[in-house]
């Protein structure tokens, strides 16, 4: 009931914008959604709010390392985004970066193991020159091998820069030991060897953007100030050229892990020791209710009021932060639980304590004050990121790019709301097993200072 | 320049609409607010005019310490872990940001649970716990931050706190915002309290609001906050950072794969000065972070691909290192300013080249500063960017205590008022004035046994050719002639080799 009280506070400077209630339905995301779907296949969602003057606009496409199946391409979604600055035809890469200096945009992109996003935050009268822009490098990116080259130098750079964190090399030790087949296997980076190649795979680039740069693989997500009848009319003039593509993807799934996997991985310069597992988990379902209970039940053992946290990082403060949960993730991922151990002398008692942790969550049902405070977390902290239009454009692209359907977000905080405590001893046994785990401790090389 | 006056029109409506209520209330303990009724969220930025700087001798990282103790401690009524229990079904959160001028304590809420979150955020404040193991705990994060973080997995960060130790060298700013290891392996509970005793006061105390919060909490704050000692807020007096002389070089050496180079110079420039505006446009042509208007970005990375991006700063600026934030920083401001020059870490084999590039660039911009048409188009630039920087009502009151800490009016209308009448004479004769392309510190983090290498081959004005991994164009080629034996003044007196090891031990 508290949570139906905030919603409708918080919906309270909306209704001079909205016309329909936001708690419709019960649903967690209180702005409408309008979503209309080009005769091309490409998805259009605009969100009205209360930011009078800016608009987020971001473009998502449903491809990223997960879709880098062939060998030896590793990286490439990624290396693709950086490439999509390069300019066209109609607007050369200084032409492109002028536009946006001349209407001082805050324009960037990302990339993930299932999607790529390019995003802006503007004022709301540039919008026409933004999709003009935008729609552009999407129908028609032209750069020559010579800029593909030199942006190979950039990647090679951007992976540079992670290296001195350990975390980053835990990560993709996990991964590519963790998984066999999947592409999940490397990390969004890539391997350092497939890196190292990319200033030699200009034709494939082609090769990836004809693919994957197509309409019906996209979503186009505006929030904030704008007006609908506009908006739509814009979004026609600009995108409705945009051919559909042919290319079907064909992932590789994963086989079950039989037996526990365990690395050692010595790490040359200073550090604490790590500990980091990875379980293969669930792939994200709106209407299943694995993924939600997994996510539940990461609260359960390792939020800061679990009292694995409580032993390991107040009482005994054996472990500078512990942390457990799984990203939502197209295919089934990794549970990861990391622990950053102050001595090295505790590394195998921290492992017991997470193994007795998880196993007790097994067994013992979590009392019904503590589900119904972990579900009010939850819902207040999806709430109170919602307060600027790019935190709910970027909110939205994570539902759109999961499963094309935004309404993914209310669904799932509406499984949350079911999820009981068998449903979280039932998935702690279905997934939390050791034969289900990879494990990589990383502790600092002998002899070093 | 219709499109632009509209945006700036439509922005300060919406500010309009939401602010119903600003002041600077008169009383013993400053208040910034800003009230907006219709939003459901309440935020906190409670900033103590102390900062490391206040930290004493021998016991440097106390004030940090202390910011900690109490952010991530109990109060005399609860445990830490019984604060974080009561803040969990909420998703309230306590954070706490320390710098070298201010420490500043934050805190955002929904307001259903305003009330009792209020008695919790200030009860850490007016009757901290400071439990002995609180104090261990957070002396470990301290330490552990400084040995293995900053010394060895973060080289970004290390570049840059090395660089704030040259340039401070002989100056209150010169230690990290945590202190120094053996200064918080010093510090005791019994520090911690009496530092709290004696800086936790009302007159260095300044209260920030934000939100949906009733107005009466405006007097409750003062009535609370009115039992801490009635002592004013008194300045530190600051040493102008000593001269540059030449170029002077700290390699610092640790494993590592690329190398990490940050470079630059002090300038008395703040907020406050009229100057700062000039500057702001002059910079953002030369060095706007994370976008690719800069020249630095164009050429180092742009044209060679010689890193991940190549930025530069008239102000300090936490963001980038593991911060998505590419807006200028919130609470960290300093009487005392330093320019720098950001290379993202460069293949060890073009780390001269790299150097040498931004120096060659840096050196063409303060000698020729920007053409009419360059100017024009930064400026719309800054006016429209500058307008999406206090995107939440949390960014606007962080920025609107930045401008009072300075003594000027609100950040962004500043900008906004300054640029419209600004001239490009005006902020070439900035860039001469303030910039010094001849006087830099220069850190490098360099992989272990390379670092007298690289500063011989410096100090030899060594020819230093960029080492492509494929062919770039003619012309670049051309220039970069130029730039691989670009004549580098070292100061071979004062530059050194040392081990990251050494930083930030005392």
């Amino acid at each position: 009931m508290r949570f139906l009280l905030y919603l409708m506070l918080c919906l309270v400077p909306l209704a001079l914008v909205i016309a329909r209630g936001p708690d419709e339905n019960n649903k967690i995301f209180p702005y409408p959604i309008n979503q209309v779907t080009l005769d091309n296949g490409l998805i259009v969602i605009s969100i009205p709010f209360d930011s009078p003057g800016i608009i987020a606009v971001y473009t998502v496409v449903r491809a990223g390392s997960r879709n880098e199946v062939e060998p030896g391409k590793s990286g490439f979604a990624h290396f693709f985004e950086h490439m999509m600055f390069r300019g066209t035809e109609k607007y050369s890469k200084d032409a492109y970066n002028e536009m946006l200096k001349s209407i001082g945009a805050d324009n960037n992109a990302f990339t993930t193991d299932d999607y790529t996003a390019y995003h802006t935050l503007a004022s709301s009268d540039v919008l026409e020159t933004l999709l003009d822009i935008e729609s552009d490098r999407f129908m028609n990116l032209k750069y020559t091998e010579e800029d593909f080259k030199t942006e190979a130098g950039a990647i090679l750079g951007e992976y540079n820069k992670n290296y001195s964190n350990p975390d980053m090399t835990i990560y993709e030790k996990l991964r590519e030991n963790a998984f066999k087949k999947h592409t999940y296997k490397h990390t969004t980076m890539g391997f350092l060897k497939d890196i190292q190649d990319m200033p030699n795979q200009y034709q494939y680039s082609l090769t990836f953007f004809d693919r994957w740069y197509r309409p019906e693989n996209c979503a186009l997500i505006v929030v904030g100030d704008f007006n609908q009848t506009k908006l739509m009319e814009l979004v026609k003039k600009y995108y409705s050229n945009w051919k559909r593509g042919t290319y079907t993807l064909d992932v590789p799934l994963d086989v079950p892990q039989t037996e526990e996997k365990t690395l050692n991985l010595p790490w040359k310069a200073q550090t604490l020791p790590q500990v980091s597992m990875g379980y293969r988990g669930p792939a994200f379902n709106d209407t299943e209710i694995d993924m939600p209970a997994m996510d539940v039940l990461s609260q359960v053992l390792f939020s800061e009021t679990s009292d694995l946290f409580q032993k390991l990082v107040i009482e005994e403060q054996l472990v500078e932060y512990i942390y457990g949960g799984q990203q939502d993730h197209r295919d089934p991922e990794l549970f990861m639980v990391d622990a950053r151990v102050k001595e090295k002398a505790n590394i195998e008692r921290v492992r017991a304590e997470i193994d007795k942790a998880i196993e007790q969550s097994k067994t013992t049902p979590v009392s019904a004050e503590r589900l119904a405070s972990i579900k009010s977390h939850m819902k207040y902290q999806f709430a109170m990121g919602l307060d600027n239009p790019n935190g709910i454009a970027r909110t939205i692209s994570h539902y759109v790019q999961l499963t094309g359907n935004p309404e993914s977000v209310n669904n799932i905080y509406s499984l949350y709301e079911k999820i009981t405590v068998e449903d979280l001893m039932n998935v702690a046994k279905k997934y939390l097993n050791k034969k289900n785990r990879t494990t990589v401790i990383m502790t600092q090389e002998e002899g070093q200072q | 320049m219709k499109r632009l006056h509209l945006f700036s029109t439509l922005f300060l409506f919406a500010m309009a609409l939401t602010t119903l209520f600003h002041e600077t209330s008169q009383g013993a303990i400053r208040i910034t607010e800003i009230h907006s009724s219709n939003s459901p969220l309440v935020t906190f930025r409670v900033i103590l005019r102390a900062g490391e700087i206040h930290s004493p001798a021998g016991k440097e990282g106390l004030n940090a310490l202390t910011a900690y103790g109490i952010a991530q401690g109990g109060t005399q009524e609860l445990s830490y872990q019984q604060v974080v229990e009561k803040l969990y079904p909420w998703a309230a959160n306590i954070n706490v940001q320390v710098d070298q001028e201010i420490t500043t304590f934050i805190g955002n809420v929904h307001r259903d649970h305003l009330e009792e979150f209020y008695k919790l955020f200030t009860d850490l404040l007016l009757r901290p716990r400071f439990d002995e193991s609180d104090f261990s705990r957070v002396k470990d994060l301290g330490l552990n931050y400084l040995r293995n973080t900053l010394r060895s997995t973060s080289d970004e960060q290390l570049g840059k706190q090395a660089l704030n130790a040259m340039l401070y060298a002989h100056h209150p700013y010169k230690n990290t915002e945590f202190g120094t290891v053996q200064g918080l392996s010093s510090s005791t509970i019994d520090d911690v309290k009496a530092y709290y005793k004696k800086i936790y006061t009302q007159g260095n105390f300044w209260f920030g609001i934000a939100g949906g919060y009733p107005k009466s909490i405006i007097e409750k704050i003062k009535t609370d906050f009115s039992i801490l000692p009635d002592v004013p807020f008194n300045e530190v007096a600051l040493p102008k950072p000593e001269l540059i002389n030449n170029l002077e070089v700290m390699i610092v050496e640790k494993p590592a794969r690329a190398f990490a180079i940050s470079m630059g110079h002090p300038i008395l420039l703040t907020r406050k000065d009229k100057d700062f505006y000039a500057l702001l446009v002059a910079n953002s042509y030369f060095g706007e972070h994370r976008t690719f208007n800069g020249v630095l970005m164009n050429r180092l990375r742009g044209d060679r691909g010689l890193n991940y991006g190549d930025y530069s700063y008239i102000e300090k600026f936490t963001g980038g290192v593991g911060s998505g934030n590419v807006f200028p920083d919130l609470n960290t401001p300093l009487r005392h300013q330093f320019f720098s020059i950001w290379l993202r870490p460069v293949q060890p084999e073009n780390t001269r080249f790299a150097i040498r590039n931004a120096l060659f660039e840096f050196k063409n911009f303060v000698e020729h500063g920007l053409t009419n048409d360059d100017f024009e188009k930064t400026k719309k630039f800054v006016l429209n960017y500058s307008k999406l920087w206090a995107g939440t009502l949390n960014r606007r009151l962080g920025y609107q205590m930045d401008s009072e800490f300075y003594g000027t009016d609100y950040f962004i209308d500043r900008i906004d008022r300054e640029l419209q009448s600004l001239s490009v004479e005006e902020v070439n004769a900035a860039v001469k004035k303030y910039l010094n392309n001849k006087n830099i510190k220069i850190a490098v983090v360099v992989d272990e046994g390379k670092g007298g290498e690289i500063l011989n081959g410096m100090v030899a004005n060594a020819i230093s050719p960029i080492k492509y991994a494929s062919s770039v164009s003619p012309n670049i080629l051309e220039q970069d002639k130029l730039i691989e034996k670009f004549q580098l003044s070292i100061n071979n007196e004062r530059s050194k080799v040392v081990k990251a090891s050494e930083l930030f031990e005392k």
